[in-house]
């Protein structure tokens, strides 16, 4: 399914605060979300928890879904983050971080782990 | 008890009171959570207390000298550094990183050039009407949230703003409108009472509501029937009687509204509205505030305007700043360059992947006081001083007003502040 996603930044759900509180696990856990409307979700047949894959023209990423019913139907919402920026991209030497086009179905991947990220970043 | 100034955003709070002997803060009354995050960052399990080198893939922890001798050698077998961050460091930093990028051939840019630097930018062309938080916090009937979610991101901005009485009246919140632009229903709407204006605008419909806007303004039929940009007809009008019937009305920009829709970048258009009515405004007018995250990050711009006439992406060559069209993000994408100094800021947290794996591929020294994406991918980690509470300094709050950071307690291992390894970094290329 096609939708929209904006990158937000959360109280709740900061890859800094969790580097300075949690550990790898919690990170993951409060990270590596993305928001979505429960009609949305009814779409494409999933329940809150569920894996899903995005893909934007920059790349894709799993990601653990959760609804949210003020999230506007068509758009993710996703913390700003290593995975999300597995999504953003840049165009026009801009960075494109809101409104991005993607595509959306559900996943039997697990959502990767943050060394997952780092050594896709730069593998050793 | 001290009364300090919080650095965990760039509202900059200066009412946080503290307990501390001198060693150690016992106690934070007042401060939101990111302000307490800031102050327990003191001695949280990511803080770094000694330099770090990568030997074999994994960071190692060494003396002084041994670090900042790897430094110079990074240094003086490279020709194209880029420095970048800042924005969580204090002028005087922001300073000695202009110095350093002067000396060693630099492209040195800080995180307002993908933030609240746009602003700037495009106001040169349009001018812009600022305002400060006293005028807010005293003045101000009426407030705009574009593109901002200020309850999650600058905690205590609509305490301060939208709840506060003001010394010159004897209302408050009761005579406040609070506008609210965006098209999620973020946590700053629960503030809202039955005067204010929710608008959920369709995504990247900023620029068609400003344009509706500016027709309205100039036309009196500019707003269609159907109305636009997922608004209707009596909202945009509601929106744009408030604008023009405000005393005195602030607009506070976020992130939301920084990037580009089409060709076109709704911030100039947004400049223009104001600038539109306020021409037209008998009893009144509106001002804007940019509203960056990070709580120094109008000073880099203030800093670097001030030492090189330029406010960001400064290219220094022999010793001079040179004309370049290149921004931080293109001189990463065409990976141009060989090297970099990164400072208080975790890019792996906030640029592309695409940018990330790139700045990985080369050489990286990190100057921070915690770990985070970074700190995996650095090959000399540099630990300082926590700004505001271990060293002070000059900050910028978000309403560009120059705000005097205390020291409040010692660095543990005695650690430098940003400003003092700056210097000892310069000092070492002049001795070499």
């Amino acid at each position: 399914m096609e939708m929209i996603i904006n990158t937000v930044r959360k109280i709740d759900n900061d890859q800094a605060k969790e580097h300075i509180f949690g550990d790898e696990k919690t990170l993951k856990e409060n990270v590596a979300l993305a928001w979505i409307n429960p009609e949305n979700l009814k779409l494409i047949n999933l329940k809150s928890n569920s894996n899903i894959k995005i893909s934007s023209q920059f790349g894709s990423v799993v990601l653990r879904v959760l609804e949210d019913e003020s999230i506007p139907t068509g758009m993710i919402n996703i913390p700003v983050s290593i995975w999300a920026n597995q999504l953003t991209g840049i165009e026009n030497d801009q960075l494109i971080y809101k409104n991005l086009k993607a595509n959306v179905e559900p996943s039997n991947d697990p959502v990767l782990d943050f060394k997952d990220l780092i050594l896709k970043i730069k593998p050793n | 008890m001290d009364r300090v100034t919080c650095t965990g955003c760039s509202l900059l709070c200066d009412d946080i009171i503290i307990r501390t002997d001198g060693l150690f803060i016992d106690e934070i009354i007042g401060a939101c959570l990111k302000g307490k995050e800031r102050f327990e960052q003191i001695s949280a399990k990511n803080r770094i207390m000694d330099p770090l080198i990568r030997k074999n893939g994994e960071l190692e922890k060494v003396s002084w000298d041994d670090a900042l001798e790897k430094v110079l050698t990074i240094i003086k077998t490279s020709s194209k550094p880029i420095l970048y961050g800042f924005s969580n460091s204090s002028c005087e930093a922001q300073l000695k990183g202009i110095k350093l990028a002067k000396k060693i051939d630099g492209f040195i840019d800080s995180n307002s050039t993908i933030c609240q630097g746009k602003v700037l930018n495009i106001s040169r062309d349009t001018g812009m009407t600022l305002t400060t938080m006293s005028e807010i916090i005293n003045n101000v009937d009426t407030l705009i949230l574009w593109g901002l979610n200020a309850a999650e991101s600058i905690p205590r901005l609509l305490n301060k703003t939208l709840f506060t009485r003001g010394k010159f009246r004897m209302t408050g919140r009761e005579i406040k409108t609070l506008i609210i632009i965006d098209p999620v229903k973020s946590v700053s709407f629960g503030v809202m009472g039955p005067r204010d204006l929710a608008l959920f605008i369709e995504p990247n419909k900023d620029l068609e509501l400003i344009k509706i806007l500016k027709d309205e303004c100039c036309s009196s039929n500019g707003i269609p029937s159907g109305g636009g940009a997922g608004l209707d007809e009596t909202d945009i009008k509601r929106m744009l009687q408030h604008l023009q019937g405000a005393e005195n009305a602030v607009i506070l920009v976020g992130q939301g509204i920084l990037t580009t829709q089409g060709n076109e970048s709704p911030l100039k258009e947004l400049l223009e509205l104001i600038d539109l009515i306020n021409l037209q405004q008998k009893k009144g007018r509106i001002s804007l505030v940019m509203v960056g995250g990070h709580y120094n990050m109008a000073g880099f711009d203030h800093v670097a305007l001030s030492e090189t006439g330029k406010n960001q992406s400064l290219q220094f060559l022999n010793n001079k700043l040179i004309n370049s069209n290149d921004s931080i993000v293109s001189k990463i994408n065409n990976e141009d360059f060989d090297y970099t100094i990164i400072v208080g800021t975790d890019p792996i947290s906030h640029l592309p992947y695409q940018l990330s794996s790139k700045l990985a591929s080369k050489p990286i020294i990190l100057i921070d006081n915690r770990k985070s994406g970074i700190s995996q991918l650095a090959d000399v980690v540099l630990p300082t001083a926590i700004t505001g509470i271990e060293c002070g300094g000059l900050a910028f709050r978000l309403d560009q007003v120059p705000i005097e950071l205390k020291k409040i307690i010692n660095p543990p291992n005695n650690l430098p502040s940003d400003e003092e390894l700056l210097d000892q970094i310069i000092e070492k290329i002049n001795k070499k």
